[in-house]
């Protein structure tokens, strides 16, 4: 038993002594205002508080034997029992999220000074084969107070951007503004060491609203929502929630601080469409030594982006002659692609696969790297047509993705580069190739790859943490619109689905959880008129 | 529509078969102690989550077992002492989380050897980031670090 619960129990025992003592004591005096006070009334009393303290002393007795209990309870199924786990922290030893619950003396001698113990410190049962720590972590509540429900946590993420940009709508115009991009909340449950429950919950530009004056058009959503099974090292079961699709490592980590410009890089906007979340279940574990894989199964991407209310009741996309914008296309790649999660209204009964290695090889220490792949049957969505009418039948969609990060050991440098390509079954049935708009073709293929350095400068400690600095250059290129169209539009693309980017810019960690970012970007296209779409943009990101 | 069944079905069924009572633990404490210590016969406890390790009277040196926080839960994990404060050895003995596994990868971990109360222990300096288990790598060090703190200073 920690001592914390032993001193709440004492503390709870000594309330009621006190309390009762307190009633004996008011009876006393009232007894006293009827001048009915007698000696053996005293004695009376006397004799019941010994009584009080005799059971004291046996409750007491049993407590400390419970303590004594070798083993049980310390690393049982504490969710289910009532007793307090036996080692659980004192509030104040785990205020902190990451801290350890050792004592921050620095004693000249081996053995830990022995006033200020900690509550481990005392003799711990000497089978320690299954757990050490708290069956249900005690967690924190962002970093900042203890959580009220044993076993939760909820971490955060976010990140915001401002400054100039140009604005392609506006003949490439720069533009000043701001965006709250993006809050997000970790819930994380240890509903039992087993089975873990998480969730992200997003609000995107500052949140959703519905009145004028609310001047919001962002959203709240549900990012990610599942449940782990946590069997073997190299098994584990991720069950049916909504999940992210195994592609590359941005959209999997896409916390601001995993990379250095404002925005995500290019290749996680179209061509990987992050944050792609689906319906999905997965498994997933340790294959060798930093060798881990996933394979997952999830509803397909769909080649709809339309709004949603234009579904019609039977999940189908809008009736003939309406039209609707495609979902896979030239100029956004499938940005407007990923699944529905909700409200059973997919727009169609296909799942698709997806598989990841990811590995970090002992022989080069610094290094991790991953190829994922991911393919569904069909993307066309109940009741596609074209404009002329026709119906569009099914096109799969294969993509493919390898990349690596590579940090130097022992020196600031690190390098990054990734290649993703997607190869559609059957581009005459893509809805991009039918809608009547020449310019937003897509072909048999698209493909990308970036290539990225970056040096860590170290400035030293400021408001006491260590920050960094890190200066990057990230090169860009995605083709959108290879050869090999096919389709009844015509096929008139202007140039914009060939895009270079230059990224270049200044990240600062005050700490590795706080980043400060500038960028400035420089988009080239084959169009005539140009990208257009250059910032200059500065971002704040955190994630803890 | 039955898709979902067929597929979720199997790891359903291997996951109530394969399932053991318990979290799944990479390290004992016995184990870690014998990984680190191979040379003592025994384990002298000393303390909370603390052992000294003798070979018959001669003193080892410590080894001591604790918990960070990582992104969410904790990473139980052991560090092992040499008499003069050295590390020796860091195993994790239980990762609970679903990603940023990759603390317990013997490589990362072997860069810890050596250290002492006088080392930086800094993530991204002479300790690796590892991209992906970003809280993980730097909750470990600084569990590392906090632990040659209060034990490792003896030498000096």
């Amino acid at each position: 038993m920690a001592p914390l619960a032993a001193v709440r129990w004492r503390t709870a025992l000594a309330a009621t002594v006190l309390g009762i003592g307190l009633a004996h004591a008011q009876d006393g005096s009232n007894e006293q205002d009827k001048a009915n006070l007698t000696l053996s009334g005293d004695a009376a009393l006397l004799k019941k508080l010994e009584q009080m303290e005799q059971r004291i002393r046996t409750l007491e007795r049993q407590l400390k034997k419970r303590d004594t209990r070798p083993g049980e309870g310390a690393h049982g199924q504490a969710a289910t029992s009532a007793v307090p786990p036996e080692d659980e922290k004192p509030a104040k030893d785990r205020k902190n999220a990451g801290n350890s619950t050792l004592p921050k003396q620095s004693g000249d001698q081996i053995e830990p000074v022995a006033a200020a113990k900690p509550d481990w410190a005392t003799p711990a049962p000497r089978d320690l084969s299954s757990k050490t720590a708290p069956v249900n972590a005690p967690n924190s509540i962002m970093g900042l107070t203890d959580s009220p429900v044993t076993g939760m946590s909820i971490g955060a993420y976010g990140e915001m951007a401002f400054g100039p940009q140009q604005n392609p709508a506006a003949n490439g115009q720069w533009q000043n503004g701001f965006d709250a991009h993006r809050l997000v909340l970790l819930p994380t449950y240890l509903i039992t060491p087993n089975i873990i429950f998480n969730a992200e919950i997003e609000f995107e530009h500052a949140g959703a609203g519905f009145d004028a004056d609310d001047k919001l058009h962002g959203t709240a959503e549900i990012e990610q929502l599942w449940i782990d099974f946590k069997i073997i090292d190299q098994f584990n079961w991720r069950a049916p929630g909504i999940d992210l699709i195994p592609i590359g490592y941005i959209n999997e980590h896409h916390e601001p601080t995993g990379f250095y410009s404002v925005k995500r890089p290019e290749l996680y906007n179209g061509l990987i469409p992050s944050t792609w979340k689906a319906p999905a279940t997965s498994i997933y574990g340790r294959l060798a030594d930093g060798l881990y894989y996933t394979l997952q199964a999830s509803s397909s991407l769909e080649d709809f982006g339309g709004d949603f209310a234009t579904r019609t009741e039977a999940n189908t996309v809008p009736s003939f002659p309406a039209g609707f914008p495609p979902g896979i296309d030239g100029l956004t790649a499938l940005a407007f692609a990923r699944p529905v999660r909700g409200d059973f209204q997919q727009l169609s009964n296909d799942i698709a696969a997806a598989a990841q290695l990811t590995y970090s090889p002992p022989v080069l220490p610094g290094f991790n790297g991953s190829v994922s792949a991911y393919y569904t049957p069909n993307t066309t969505p109940r009741g596609s047509y074209a404009d002329t009418g026709i119906l569009l039948g099914r096109s799969s969609l294969t993509m493919f993705d390898a990349e690596f990060r590579y940090r130097v050991p022992n020196t600031g440098f690190e390098a990054r580069g990734e290649y993703v390509f997607i190869t559609f079954g059957n581009p005459a049935n893509l809805r991009a190739n039918n809608d009547s708009d020449p310019a937003n073709n897509v072909g048999k293929t698209m493909y990308g790859y970036s290539g990225e350095l970056a040096y860590h400068l170290p400035l030293g400690n400021i408001l006491s943490s260590d920050w960094e600095m890190v200066p990057f250059y990230r090169y860009t290129f995605q083709n959108l619109q290879t050869g090999g169209f096919a389709g009844t539009d015509l096929n008139l693309p202007t140039g914009a689905g060939q895009t270079q980017f230059h990224d270049v810019g200044i990240a600062v960690f005050p700490s590795p959880q706080v980043v400060l970012k500038a960028t400035w970007q420089k988009v080239i296209n084959h169009d005539p008129t140009g990208a257009r779409s250059d910032s200059l943009l500065g971002g704040v990101g955190f994630f803890f | 529509m039955t898709d979902w069944v067929r597929l979720t079905l199997p790891t359903i069924v291997a996951a109530s078969i394969a399932s053991p009572a318990h979290a799944v633990i990479y390290l004992s404490v016995d184990a870690a102690q014998k990984l680190a210590f191979p040379a003592a016969n025994r384990f002298v406890e000393n303390g909370g989550l603390t052992w000294k390790a003798q070979a018959g009277d001669k003193l080892l040196g410590l080894f001591v077992v604790d918990h960070v926080i990582g992104k969410h839960l904790y990473i139980d994990y052991a560090v092992a002492l040499d008499s003069t404060g050295r590390v020796i050895r860091v195993d994790i003995l239980q990762y609970r989380e679903s990603y940023g596994g990759e603390v317990r990868e013997p490589g990362w971990l072997a860069q810890f050897v050596g250290k002492t109360s006088a080392s930086p222990l800094k993530v991204g300096g002479d300790i690796r980031n590892i991209s992906g288990a970003t809280l993980s790598s730097l909750h470990v060090t600084e569990g590392v670090k906090r632990i040659l703190a209060t034990y490792g200073s003896r030498a000096r």
